[in-house]
């Protein structure tokens, strides 16, 4: 080569500044990768390397406003088996053989379970959902054998059984779409159990709690390397309920021990519309979703998830006469003292309507006393069904009481503008069955009980609500508060409402509600009993009632079906729920026998010749009757 | 052979090239230790690493001391290297991971694919400057083509398709900056491309069998073994390319008859070379190029490790979660992580400087071989920084191209950082050449 400097293209220049360009684009996508997406991937290497043994949270209890938690939770174990100890074919035998019987499986399952866990290298369960019990058992044995873990979780508990089951509902798996559609937030494992029904579901959220957990340490094949944390679980938050206990369980006893067991009771405060009992029954044990995994497991588990109390329909029979009664009144020129005789029967021309009974002179507070069908036949002829109609809707009938529960029904409201909307005609035979609650008239027990609370608190029509707050139980901070919430008044003379009220403690007083008079009490009420073509007929109790002097704060409704009539199936029930209420203990309570026996209990002497006659009738044929 | 020797004295080495190099053969040595997840010393990659080390320093060493002119002069014999060595690991090497790359001695190994790389270069840039004056004329293309296509051939036949992923850019590198002519240059890089076309749309359609319901697709896919679907594309491309010329004189536009015949020919060798490709390829390989064209189709398979790594990096951060303590390479979760996936550690462990300091220092390697190579003596000299400058353009666009998802995992280490003997000796090498470059800068006799 010649000495002196040699030229050279500029191609790797070119080449240079293209290496530049693409360092500069590497740098972007490095710096995309490390700062821009650094938390997802930071979660993604966490996940990664973590194997977590979940302790399930303590779901947050529920209460009810006189503090019963009705529903708990109690400690339930698993336990694990880590590889780290000892491995030896002998040792896992003989551990098998020792934990099977208290696991309650075969000694070849557990050995099994133990060599997966030696082979992956991974934790394996050996059983989960133990019982306290055997968990006591299992810690002793876990004295003798290393690289066994017993670890605590909690499990649901409903103390008192079958207490509000349709309100408090149920916890289960999560099936289809559930775990699809689950909150993302509140990190949800495959075998969750989460609210299925009731308070459960609907406030899922606010009862879960966030799981605890031992934060294992593993590598890429899952064998463990050591333990990272032992996370603390936080228990769920609390639900407090406007539930009075005692009322509660006196209308679930009352409706489990009544003629045919079916039935809903539901009890308001008629000064707030807060829900005192919500009862339904059939009812079910929500505890039999949730067993320990070493206890006899439950048969069958098919419930009945119909809430009859907002659920079921039938016609109010004989309460309804209160309506008539205030339409009537309202309407002027009424005098409650002008008699109506009763043959046993009212003359339309047409056709012949039966009263249940022979009433012969009676006057307003004796009509809705005896419930006599001729005596409201007659105010009804006068009245008029149109009226009757307006005073229906005044009440609101025909739409749902708007209690936070789903699948309420709204009942069916019943008159000539209905009649005539739908293209049909109306007969005197309709306004007849109307003044009596018969007919196409449908209501639920909830609208009944807030009908009782709307006359008990002179016409405010509260829409119901159970819940009074749910607190936090990290903070203590009230997550959600119960409201009481006036949906409408009924605008309507205070006369009148002082009629009604004499007519209707008349009723309880010297009528067919007389078993449920309680001394010390005013009680107001009115029985129904609704025809039923299919069967034996229904029984409704509607009551409110309050001490001497004050303001109702207790407004009833009770229903038994196929409970032959109101004032037998569903007055104790009642009597018991306000007993219940104002804490009132008279003789041991004894349930009536048969309806007989509980007249001759309730009954003072002067009046037992004249009661026998319209017993007698009674039995044979409850109130409300008509062809 | 005085006349080869020259003084070395202070100046005579390029010190920003050499810090960059000692400084990521450093970091490559505190990464490997962390990736195998041992400080022992006794662990067999991370002995092997540090035997590794002081060898390459000596090649290093020896590449700078020794006249790079010497390569020119002898390029005959060197090539007979080249051929020797991978005739012979064909001969005598051993199978690992289902290529026969390797020989095996008593107490190392050595794949010969490494260091013919650099001697192919050193080959190829001799043969470009004898052609100086008719670097323009297509024969010397050929002629070079010629030369290459045994070495290519007996790396196909271990085979090692991956050392010519680096290779082969980087001789297109060293055409580019030998002054080749650039229409040339497109021809090469076409064939390259209807090779690729080929190879990644046949691989498609055979992990995609549904697809060849469609007529038109299934005719292309037996393309590539019908004797009978062969001969009818190499009779369709001729028309063409007759129809071409044809259409280009109706037109009044003359270009030289020659132009569409070698493009005809470039396309039916760039298939020709496609069907070759896909006949060797493994199921592995087909695997790794559809987790490339569709990564989020099987996130437990091939693009499952690249996932991983970039959840390593990702999770790194800026400043890392320092070294040794990085959860996704210490637990096993990147693969190959003290190989083709080192920069995940760095990344993890040292987070975004770390990667970033891997990045700046290779751009100081490139800058520094490109200087170089401008301060050259002769030739000869431009012409080796040329192709070396290629080889580690290459190598770190892959490496990390592939980590940060802009190329296919193709089991490309990133030189002085990676785990690996051969690949380590001869990239030091290469750079002590470079070195010597630079030594001799002004010409010594």
């Amino acid at each position: 080569m010649a000495a002196g400097k040699v030229t050279f293209n500029g191609r790797l220049r070119v080449l240079l500044a293209l290496a530049g360009i693409a360092g500069a684009v590497i740098a972007l996508r490095l710096a995309d990768i490390q700062l821009l997406r650094h938390d997802r991937y930071l979660q993604l290497a966490e996940r990664n390397r973590t194997q977590v043994l979940y302790q399930t949270a303590p779901r947050g209890r529920i209460f009810t406003a006189d503090g019963k938690a009705v529903a708990a939770n109690a400690p339930s174990f698993d336990l694990y088996y880590l590889s780290a100890g000892p491995k030896e074919e002998d040792y896992l035998r003989r551990l098998a053989a020792d934990f099977a019987p208290h696991l309650g499986v075969t000694q070849e399952d557990v050995l099994d379970k133990l060599q997966q866990g030696v082979k992956s290298g991974k934790a394996v369960a050996l059983a989960e959902n133990l019982s306290p019990k055997t968990a006591m058992a299992l810690k002793e044995l876990q004295l003798y054998y290393p690289g066994l873990y017993l670890i605590e979780e909690n499990k649901r508990i409903y103390p008192y059984g079958i207490f509000a089951s349709h309100l408090i509902g149920y916890l289960g798996s999560m099936e289809g779409d559930e775990w699809k559609n689950r909150d993302q937030s509140l990190d949800y494992r495959l075998d969750a159990k989460i609210g299925k029904n009731g308070l459960e579901k609907k406030f899922e959220k606010e009862l879960k709690g966030r799981d605890g957990g031992v934060f294992l340490e593993v590598d890429y094949r899952g064998r463990v390397r050591s333990v990272i944390e032992d996370r603390r679980w936080r228990p769920g938050g609390d639900i407090y309920l406007t539930l009075n206990f005692d009322v509660q369980r006196a209308a679930e006893e009352g409706l489990k021990n009544s003629i045919t067991g079916r039935g809903a009771a539901v009890a308001l405060d008629p000064r707030t519309g807060a829900v005192l009992a919500l009862a339904t029954a059939p009812a079910f044990d929500p505890g039999m979703f949730v067993p320990y995994s070493d206890e006899p497991q439950p048969k069958s588990k098919r419930i009945s998830e119909y809430n009859l109390a907002t659920q079921g329909v039938y016609p109010p029979a004989s309460t309804f006469k209160v309506i008539t009664a205030i339409a009537a009144i309202e309407q002027g020129g009424f005098d409650p003292e002008k008699e109506v005789y009763c043959p046993g029967y009212y003359d339309a021309g047409s056709r012949v309507f039966k009263c249940w009974s022979v009433h012969k002179h009676d006057n307003f507070f004796d009509g809705m006393a005896d419930s006599c069908d001729v005596y409201f036949y007659t105010l009804a002829a006068q009245t008029g069904s149109a009226a009757i109609e307006k005073t229906q809707r005044m009440f609101q009938f025909g739409q749902p009481t708007g209690i936070d529960l789903p699948g309420e029904k709204a009942g069916n409201l019943y008159g000539p503008t209905k009649r005539a909307r739908n293209r049909s005609y109306w007969f005197i035979g309709d306004t007849l069955n109307l003044s009596i609650g018969q007919g196409e008239l449908l209501v639920t027990p909830i609208k009944m009980a807030q009908f009782a609370a709307a006359l008990a608190s002179r016409g405010k029509i509260w829409r119901p609500y159970y819940l009074d707050r749910v607190v936090s139980n990290q903070t203590g901070k009230v997550l959600q508060q119960g409201k009481s919430e006036v949906l409408g008044t009924v605008d309507i003379r205070p006369s009148t409402w002082d009629l009604i009220y004499k007519a209707l403690k008349h009723t309880v007083d010297d009528g067919t509600a007389r078993r449920v008079k309680i001394a010390g009490l005013d009680v107001y009420g009115k029985t129904g009993t609704a025809q039923n073509p299919h069967g034996d007929d229904h029984g409704w109790f509607m009551a409110f009632a309050g001490r001497p002097g004050e303001e109702p704060s207790l407004a009833v409704a009770v229903f038994v079906e196929y409970g032959k009539g109101g004032a037998g199936a569903a007055g104790p029930i009642a009597r018991e729920m306000i007993k219940a209420y104002f804490g009132i203990e008279d003789k041991p309570a004894r349930r009536p026998v048969s309806a007989q026996q509980a007249v001759l209990e309730n009954a003072d002497p002067a009046a037992l010749v004249s009661d026998m006659q319209k017993l007698q009738a009674a039995l044979q044929r409850p109130d409300g009757e008509h062809t | 052979m005085t006349k080869y020797k020259s003084r070395l004295h202070k100046g005579m080495m390029d010190w920003l090239l050499f810090g960059a190099m000692a400084g990521l053969v450093l970091l490559g040595a505190l990464c490997i230790m962390s990736a195998v997840n041992a400080v022992s010393l006794s662990n067999a990659v991370v002995r092997t690493h540090l035997i590794a080390l002081p060898l390459g320093f000596v090649a290093f060493f020896a590449a700078w001391s020794f006249n790079y002119q010497i390569f020119d002069e002898q390029w005959k014999p060197l090539y007979g290297v080249i051929l020797a060595l991978l005739i012979g690991v064909l001969l005598f090497g051993t199978y690992q991971r289902g290529s026969k790359s390797w020989f095996v001695f008593p107490f190392f190994s050595m794949q010969p694919a490494e260091i013919c790389r650099v001697l192919t270069i050193l080959a190829a840039a001799a043969f470009l400057d004898r052609q100086g004056h008719r670097i323009r004329d297509m024969r010397t293309l050929v002629w070079l083509g010629v030369l290459i296509a045994p070495v290519f051939g007996l790396i196909m036949l271990q085979p090692d398709f991956s050392s010519i992923v680096i290779t082969f850019p980087a001789l297109l590198v060293l055409l580019y900056c030998a002054g080749v002519n650039v229409f040339y240059l497109a021809l090469v890089f076409a064939f390259a491309a209807v090779a690729g076309f080929f190879t990644v749309a046949w691989t498609y359609l055979y992990l995609h069998p549904e697809l060849l319901d469609y007529r038109l697709l299934d005719v292309f896919f037996k393309l590539s073994d019908h004797i009978l679907y062969m001969g009818g594309f190499v009779l369709l491309v001729a028309v063409a390319g007759y129809a071409a010329w044809w259409l280009f004189k109706q037109l009044r536009v003359f270009l030289p008859s020659f132009y569409f015949v070698l493009a005809t020919l470039v396309v039916l060798a760039g298939f020709f070379a496609g069907v070759f490709v896909d006949h060797q390829m493994k199921p592995y390989q087909r695997k790794r190029v559809e987790a490339f064209l569709a990564p989020e189709s099987d996130p437990q398979g091939a693009s499952y490790n690249v996932l991983q790594a970039q959840i390593a990096m990702g999770s790194g951060g800026i400043l890392g979660k320092g070294l040794f303590s990085g959860t996704q390479s210490r637990l096993g979760f990147v693969p190959e992580k003290h190989t083709d996936f080192i920069l995940a550690v760095v990344g993890e462990e040292l987070g975004l400087w770390g990667t970033l300091l891997v990045l700046g220092l290779y751009l100081v390697i490139l800058w520094r071989v490109a200087v170089v190579a401008y301060t050259a003596s002769d030739r000869y000299g431009y012409l080796v920084c040329s192709g070396i400058f290629g080889m580690f353009l290459t190598y770190m666009l892959i490496n990390f191209g592939m980590l940060i998802g802009l190329f296919p995992v193709a089991g490309i280490p990133l030189p002085f950082i990676s785990y690996g003997g051969s690949n380590l000796v001869s990239s030091m090498l290469a750079l002590g050449v470079v070195q010597s470059v630079y030594a001799r800068r002004i010409t010594s006799g």
